[in-house]
């Protein structure tokens, strides 16, 4: 049951997503893979391969770009391809593109840092600097893709992507667009690996949480065309099917399990599978995506947090209609992302 | 509810030029800019740059590492003063949209340093930066319940975010906003643009032949946003209206522009569509211009084909230098000045027609005839920005 009552935007269609995760870049295996549990290896760390970040048809163009450029091309571009028809017939000037990214391309950074250390500010390198902005992802995405409508590269440590994915309502809402590519991306590069562990431990005295990194892009399009689900960032809902928990890193997880927002069916997570982000809710959005095209539940089931309400042990999937992505990040702020299944 | 127009109530200025509006105004009239051969770090670049005082005149609750942040910080203070903002009545919903860049990245050589060495690097430098997220720091600090939004689009974040946040208004996602850009001196952009080569020694010359190259600087620019209602409520008849905002992507190079401009082209033509006027209704255009070959050859060139050749335009980087994520939200403040005024200065630096710009700047202090002005920015990754303003009273 929603109520759509309150929302001041309009939702919107998602019309196609992918993704490059630590799984791998197929969504569809995604969906197999995010059915199981997850163990808790004794890696800290949910890396993407480098085999997922090869494609020939690309390659040429993406020869200087690091990871964090090369993961958002890849799955901003598997994104509009999977929106197939709907992406067809669109003037280039009319397709806006929104990246949500929490520590921008970090490596690439210190790599350039490596520059001015080793050799003086006189002699550091003008790629690594060119590359080191946070808006070189969404540079190599216009250059390839050829888009040429608005674009914006947003930065917060906790709800880039909320964000990201209301500015895209909004400029489909005003007609600035007739199509948004929006998502995230973060790369784990040696530094923050290195001191990750310290920073958690400050925090929270966590031990159990695996840094991750990948990108994830969803083509966005007015509710008026089919698509898999309706997404909405400004929703107002009474009680949705599935919970989808977005765990911050930082600050601490007591913080997070403070109070939940409404009675959920049922309660997951994708942290465990994609390893947490600053921008982690565009992978939990993800997963809630494959969870209403699959009608299955997938992830990792909570149960053992006594502030879940649960509202019945478990749901037919014919009744999976409804899915919020949910992070408080603070004691006063919380940010919901709602899907729906068309037409519920 | 009245969403449809977007009212500025209120500007603030922090730069080499000043620090507020006033100043600034002030040494625009006299044509006096004050660029600095030494920097406020170790450096064996040796280059020129435009600062703004070593210590800033911050209240304690704006007391940060992060001086970007207390450039922002100062500038916010003047916007909500000149708006005749105390603060903001319970339930209002106030957005916060602020444009940064390089400065705002993780890039401490302190850190970094100590990291290569030891392994164990003190952790402050990075508490630092994660409580230096501009727009979160800037709403936690006068409690804003609203969206929020740090926009990283490199040089044209600042108008970006200007645009963004007028969505927001026109949306009702809040009442009001405060929007712009900061960006302080700091020793790894500058070791950047020095690499790419395309920084001067000497005071940077906007659009003139003997062009060399850019100078950096420091600063915030930042723009009291209101709906008509907000404003309205509280007795406020502004005077200046954000009639237009535009933006488009080149799709081309990772820094260079566009070699037709076609990302400025559309994001001009979009602001003026959605301000619904015509190029001959610009009274003046305040462009990015900042004395790189290409930036104001392109610039030049798609100024003149859509305003024609003899409309006045300038930049104001001959006064602040290239302030990176700031220059959108300083110029803006800057086109509001000039409509407010009814004037706008010299384009500081220029001084011979370039060879490959078909138009050239104001060379003296000029009269503004008309109601309308733009402010222009282009940045790496191929984005495009302009913001239209118009005068209303």
């Amino acid at each position: 049951m929603t109520s759509a009552s309150e929302d001041m935007l309009p939702p919107v269609s998602v019309l196609g997503f992918g993704a490059v995760t630590a799984l791998g870049r197929d969504v569809q295996s995604l969906a197999t893979l995010l059915g199981r549990p997850r163990a808790s290896p004794s890696d800290s760390s949910r890396r993407v391969s480098d085999e997922w970040l090869a494609d020939a048809r690309v390659g040429r163009a993406l020869r200087r770009a690091g990871r964090f450029p090369r993961m958002a091309v890849l799955a901003a571009m598997d994104a509009w391809d999977a929106a197939g028809a709907a992406g067809q017939d669109v003037a280039t000037d009319r397709v806006g593109v929104v990246v949500a990214t929490g520590l921008g391309p970090h490596d690439r950074t210190f790599k350039f840092l490596d520059g001015i250390l080793d050799c003086g500010d006189n002699s550091a390198s003008p790629t690594d600097f060119s590359h080191s902005v946070h808006n070189a992802a969404a540079a190599y995405i216009t250059e390839i893709l050829g888009w040429r409508g608005r674009s914006c590269t947003v930065t917060d440590f906790t709800a880039a992507f909320e964000q990201a994915v209301l500015l895209a309502q909004v400029w489909l809402a005003e007609g600035a667009c007739d199509r948004v590519v929006v998502g995230a991306v973060e790369e784990l590069g040696e530094v923050l690996l290195g001191v990750l562990p310290r920073l958690l431990g400050d925090a929270s005295n966590r031990t159990d949480v695996a840094a991750g990194e990948g990108a994830c892009f969803l083509t966005l399009g007015p509710a008026t065309l089919a698509g898999f689900a309706h997404l909405n960032a400004t929703a107002q809902r009474d009680q949705v099917d599935v919970l989808v928990m977005d765990e911050p890193a930082l600050p601490s997880f007591e913080v997070q399990a403070a109070s939940l927002p409404l009675p959920a069916r049922q309660a997951v997570t994708f942290s465990p599978h994609f390893g947490h982000m600053a921008t982690s809710s565009a992978f939990q959005t993800l997963g809630g995506l494959l969870c209403l095209h699959t009608g299955h539940i997938l992830g990792q089931r909570i149960s053992h947090m006594h502030d879940v309400r649960l509202i019945e042990p478990a749901v037919a999937p014919a009744s999976l209609d409804s899915v919020q992505v949910y992070k408080r990040s603070s004691m006063s702020e919380s940010h919901s992302l709602f899907l729906t299944r068309p037409g519920s | 509810m009245n969403r449809s127009r977007v009212w500025v109530t209120g500007v603030g200025a922090v730069s080499a030029a000043g620090l507020d509006a006033a100043t600034t105004l002030k040494g625009f009239a006299q044509g006096l800019r004050q660029p600095s051969t030494s920097l406020p770090f170790a450096s064996d670049l040796h280059c020129t740059t435009f600062q703004a005082p070593a210590n800033l005149p911050c209240p304690a609750s704006w007391a940060h590492p992060s001086r970007t942040l207390q450039l922002a910080g100062l500038a916010v203070r003047e916007a909500l003063a000149d708006a005749g903002l105390t603060g903001f009545a319970p339930g209002i919903r106030v957005g916060v949209c602020m444009g940064t860049t390089v400065a705002s990245q993780l890039n401490s050589l302190p850190f970094y340093d100590s990291y290569r060495r030891t392994g164990k690097p003190s952790l402050q430098p990075v508490y630092d930066f994660l409580g230096a997220n501009l727009s979160r720091a800037i709403a936690e600090r006068l409690d804003l319940q609203g969206p929020r939004m740090t926009v990283v689009n490199a040089c044209s974040s600042g108008t970006d975010a200007l645009g963004v946040a007028a969505s927001w208004l026109r949306a009702g996602l809040c009442d009001a906003a405060i929007v712009g850009g900061a960006d302080e001196l700091n020793q790894v952009p500058l070791a950047g643009f020095w690499s790419l080569g395309v920084m001067s020694s000497e005071p940077c010359t906007p659009f003139d032949d003997n062009r060399c190259g850019l100078n950096l600087g420091e600063g915030a620019g930042v723009i009291v946003l209101e709906s008509y209602d907000h404003a309205n409520a509280r007795g406020v008849k502004p005077t200046i209206e954000l009639a237009g905002f535009g933006a488009g992507c080149d799709a081309h190079h990772l820094t260079a522009p566009h070699p037709q401009g076609r990302g400025l082209r559309s994001a001009i033509q979009a602001a003026l569509a959605q301000a619904d006027i015509t190029a001959e209704q610009v009274a003046f255009v305040n462009a990015h211009g900042t004395a790189t070959l290409d930036n104001d050859r392109v610039e030049g060139a798609v100024l003149e084909s859509i305003f024609g050749n003899c409309f006045p335009f300038l930049s104001t980087k001959g006064y602040t230098g290239h302030t990176l994520g700031a220059a959108g939200g300083l110029e803006a403040v800057f086109t509001v000045l000039g409509l407010r005024e009814r004037w706008i200065p010299a384009s500081t630096g220029f001084s011979t027609q370039a060879h490959d710009i078909p138009i050239a700047p104001v060379r003296e202090t000029t009269p503004v005839d008309g109601n309308y002005a733009m402010s222009t920015s282009l940045a790496f990754g191929g984005n495009n920005a302009a913001a239209l303003f118009r005068r209303c009273a």
